[in-house]
């Protein structure tokens, strides 16, 4: 355990545990857009930014992203001096710029007092901040098949060379980690499109509703041990059949009990 | 186009063949075949065990490698502060017609690659002008055509 100091307050935490998460332990809310506990940090977005200092530093004090600074002993944390907030409304108005259609960075932005951009929008660019969190999970999937290619303004996330990605399972994983809700997918008639791909999907064998694609539930039968069966019935339809075996019991139950 | 996929092999051999030598193997590449050749990532992803996404994303973030065929010759006009008050201009104007290449194009017959780069770090030479590795000084318009295509 290391001794900090948080916002004037003396503070305990694991030694190297990330700064971010011992802040928000403590009830204090710092933004952050490329922070999700499924993945590694790695601190695209600068949100997260806090300032620190030691006894030692004689006044000295610096910005790191509290996401990937560990803890240590004699930490003295800031997270919201108006020095910050400044910094945290700067990166919200070039966000603006480059995604004005995303509802979340709009309402982030709002909350620093920005409701336009200062800057001059990117007329092509879509609602990707660029936080690697579908990257990062594609990775941590052990699939690896989308990457983020290109450089500066021309970077995008994408299939090595630039074609629809060979090793996509349609798992749909980078889907729901997005943020900003840009990857685009869709179910019909038994088959997902995604990142230019199209997945055979496994029906539920009582409602008909797709499952999961036939490559996924491949994938995890291999590397998760699950039996073979489980992906037949639709997770709905599980429910209803607990309950019913669970009303059964129920009944049981009373009847024993009359 | 279709590459000697033993030579890439060989290439790829030379380093340790680790993740950590990603960088390496695809400079050696570039400087073997002037860009990377799509057999070549594959090769490199498969033998050094990097994804080929990652292999790819790489690849288009450093300047230094290209994805594209480039020129027997290539040559960079260096248009940083100095060059640029120094008249890279109109450097660049005389090599654009006279090669008849935009920056970034190779010609077809894969003689020349133009390119545009900002600041080489001799700012005392500007303007500069890159032929290959071999770094011009002070080099005037009216010769910057004879000097690309001589040297
Ligand atoms: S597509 Fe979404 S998850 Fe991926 S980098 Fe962009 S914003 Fe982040
Ligand atoms: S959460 Fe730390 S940089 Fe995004
Ligand atoms: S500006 Fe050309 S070398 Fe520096």
């Amino acid at each position: 355990m290391v001794q900090m100091t948080i916002n004037g307050k003396v503070v305990k935490a694991p030694d190297g545990e990330m700064l971010l998460t011992v802040i928000r332990r403590q009830g204090i809310d710092v933004p952050a857009l490329c922070d999700h506990a499924a993945v590694e940090p790695c601190g695209s977005c600068r949100m997260c930014l806090v300032e620190i200092t030691r006894e030692d530093w004689n006044g000295w004090k610096k910005y790191v992203t509290s996401c990937l600074y560990p803890s240590e002993n004699g930490l003295i944390v800031s997270t919201h001096t108006p020095e910050l907030q400044e910094i945290r409304r700067n990166i919200m108005d070039l966000y603006l710029a480059r995604c004005p259609g995303s509802e979340l960075v709009q309402k982030m932005a709002e909350e620093y007092g920005l409701t336009r951009t200062s800057y001059k929008t990117i007329p092509e660019g879509d609602n990707c901040i660029m936080c690697y969190a579908c990257t990062r999970i594609c990775e941590v999937l052990g699939r690896n098949a989308i990457s983020a290619v290109h450089r500066g303004h021309a970077k995008v996330i994408s299939g090595p060379f630039d074609d629809p990605p060979p090793d996509c399972i349609g798992c749909l994983s980078c889907a729901n980690i997005c943020p900003t809700d840009v990857i685009e997918w869709h179910d019909q008639d038994g088959t997902r499109a995604i990142w230019g791909r199209t997945f055979d999907l496994i029906s539920c064998r009582q409602c008909g509703k797709g499952i999961i694609t036939r490559d996924f539930a491949e994938y995890l039968k291999e590397k998760r041990q699950i039996p073979a069966d489980y992906f037949e019935i639709c997770d709905d339809c599980k429910r209803v059949e607990l309950a019913r075996k669970m009303g059964g019991l129920v009944d049981l139950a009373k009847e024993v009990a009359s | 186009m279709a590459h000697d996929l033993a030579k890439i092999q060989e290439i790829i051999n030379r380093s340790p063949q680790s993740p950590g030598s990603l960088i390496a193997v695809l400079q050696d590449i570039q400087r073997e075949f002037h860009y990377l050749p799509c057999e070549a990532l594959e090769a490199t992803a498969s033998s050094l065990n990097v994804p080929l996404s990652k292999v790819f994303s790489v690849s288009t973030f450093y300047n230094a490698f290209s994805l594209n065929p480039r020129g027997e010759r290539i040559i960079r006009i260096c248009q940083g502060t100095a060059c640029h008050i120094k008249g890279a201009d109109l450097i660049q104007e005389q090599l654009v017609a006279g090669l008849g290449l935009k920056p970034g194009e190779t010609s077809p017959d894969m003689k020349y690659t133009l390119e545009v780069v900002n600041c080489l770090g001799v700012c005392a030479m500007a303007p500069v002008v890159v032929v290959n590795d071999k770094i011009h000084g002070g080099v005037r318009c009216d010769k910057a055509l004879k000097l690309v295509k001589k040297d």
